[in-house]
């Protein structure tokens, strides 16, 4: 039988997308002892604080979070303000300031506007964090999540990068009805990359989640306009079915009758 | 929300063809194996709604379960069978049970007869693996026509289904139904379509040829127009959302990231 915790996820996995946030709730309050594991592997969409010093956006997840307080990337404070919360050693730190310079940079390029916000944290044999980018338009929303470690080692790094998109599109017209298309991939990469500094990482880790993201958007584009598209076809056929398959007989008897 | 509701939420929106699977994962979640039976007006709600299809015993024949065919107490109809039958929503079972001869009545029995014809000669050109359905309505003003076609691919992740119901009104020639389509793909991840498309016809006539011919047109339409709408999603709020690459059609220099100047190199070369 498998773990409560793998069920759990199956469940996720089979339950529609877009109510990932209230399952997650339901299947907590039914099971309390696998809160810890499933708010750390389950994915849902950003949420968005806006920084009190600062005056900017930054987005919330699990890993910013300390009690009911999220710390800001802009500041290093905490909203709303709590004593004695968590923040990296001043080394990491300076990394996540120049991380979040660089993808705010990414961010501006790729998505041309929306939000992003990266935090790094301690381990024990280097670091690790995550990049989260936000957009949402009109029909539709965008949700990036990379969460990665880094070991160091002699001059490179060993780098473990795990991506979840969680990508809704919707359409509601007379026309054409109601039409909501919505869901998340997850995909995960492990390199080795040259470090000579610790700005090299913030470049690797871009490098790695630049072309992560790349790969994700096309197999995303694949996902929700090809297979989707696909299946629809599967179920029903605009031509009729006896034609089609007049037009594959006649096809096979040419075929067999020039291999004769 | 209350765990009955809880649970029932979880069976109510499980994907086609999932059932099973999403019974079972509750069941491991609660560490109990005895949540069939207070989950069946869940699984009953689900099924009627699905137009589920269970086989009746000692043949072939699978028959679709709904709202529109119902006789309570878990006993349902079928008309092109002549025949009643029970259905224990609780058990996930294929069967059904108890079939006993069952004679329509109703002042539309050969128009009902007609359309199960048409409507299954229709259900052949366009549907793969499809059943369908044809009721009056309890008042008998009008007839309910359902299709349901379904398409499991567990192996490749990936299940669907469409389903459509209309009620035809003799009295005034009309037509009014939805068209529904589920579809759910979840390699590495979980992907979800789901649509709902009202339909309100006129019938160019009273015979059942007319019915399924203002049906056809209907579902020819609709999927011509799913079709596009993909094109339209794809072309418009998924491109607005995430360039393939920077309007530079390059990737980014990340060793030279600090060089670039926000809102000059960038927002200067926007549209």
């Amino acid at each position: 039988m498998a773990e409560p915790i793998d069920s759990a996820l199956d469940l996720l996995r089979r339950l529609n997308p877009k109510d990932v946030k209230k399952n997650v709730d339901n299947i907590i309050e039914l099971n309390p002892s696998l809160e810890e594991e499933l708010l750390e592997s389950v994915d849902i969409p950003l949420s968005v604080k806006r920084c009190s010093s600062t005056k900017r956006d930054f987005l919330c997840c699990d890993y910013n979070r300390d009690g009911d307080s999220w710390r800001s990337p802009w500041s290093n404070n905490f909203e709303p303000p709590i004593e004695e919360g968590i923040t990296p050693s001043e080394r990491i730190r300076k990394m996540e300031i120049k991380a979040n310079e660089a993808f705010d940079v990414y961010r501006e390029l790729y998505f041309e506007g929306g939000i992003s916000s990266v935090y790094l944290w301690d381990m024990d044999d280097g670091f690790a964090g995550c990049v989260l980018l936000k957009k949402s338009v009109k029909g539709g929303s965008w949700d990036s999540i990379h969460v990665f470690d880094a070991q160091d080692r002699a001059r490179t790094a060993h780098y473990k990068l795990t991506s979840t998109v969680i990508l809704s599109l919707g359409t509601e017209s007379e026309a054409l009805g109601g039409l909501d298309l919505s869901g998340n991939m997850v995909r995960q990469i492990e390199q080795d990359m040259a470090v000579e500094d610790d700005g090299s990482h913030v470049a690797n880790i871009g490098k790695m989640v630049e072309d992560m993201e790349l790969k994700m958007r096309n197999l995303l584009q694949e996902v929700y306009f090809g297979k989707a598209k696909d299946v629809v076809g599967d179920l029903r056929s605009i031509p009729p079915l006896s034609q089609t398959n007049r037009d594959r007989q006649t096809q096979r008897e040419m075929i067999s009758s020039m291999s004769k | 929300m209350s765990r009955t509701e809880a649970l029932s939420s979880f069976i109510e929106s499980a994907p086609p063809g999932e059932l099973n699977d999403v019974t079972k994962a509750i069941k491991n979640i609660l560490g109990e194996d005895s949540v069939q039976s207070e989950l069946e007006p869940a699984f009953q709600k689900h099924n009627e709604e699905q137009f589920s299809l269970v086989k009746l015993p000692g043949s072939n024949d699978s028959v679709i379960v709904s709202s529109y065919n119902s006789l309570g107490e878990r006993r349902y109809y079928d008309t092109e069978n002549n025949s009643s039958f029970a259905y224990d929503h609780a058990s996930l079972g294929e069967e059904a049970s108890d079939v006993r001869s069952y004679t329509l009545e109703s002042n539309h029995e050969d128009l009902v007869k007609g359309l199960l014809k048409t409507l299954r000669s229709h259900g052949t050109e366009h549907y793969p693996e499809y059943n369908i359905g044809v009721y009056p309505t309890n008042d008998d003003s009008q007839i309910a026509l359902l299709t349901v076609a379904s398409k499991y691919s567990p192996a490749n992740y990936w299940n669907g289904r469409w389903r459509s119901s209309y009620l035809y009104t003799p009295s005034s020639s009309t037509l009014t139904g939805t068209i529904s389509v589920d579809v759910h793909y979840y390699e590495d991840g979980n992907v979800r379509l789901l649509t709902t498309k009202k339909v309100n016809a006129k019938v160019g006539g009273g015979s059942s040829a007319d019915v399924v011919k203002a049906i056809a047109q209907a579902e020819r339409a609709y999927q011509e127009d799913l079709n596009k709408a993909f094109g339209g999603l794809a072309e418009g709020a998924f491109k607005s959302l995430r360039r393939q690459l920077p309007i530079t059609r390059q990737k980014i220099e990340w060793e030279k990231i600090s060089g670039y100047r926000l809102g000059q190199d960038i927002g200067g070369g926007r549209r």
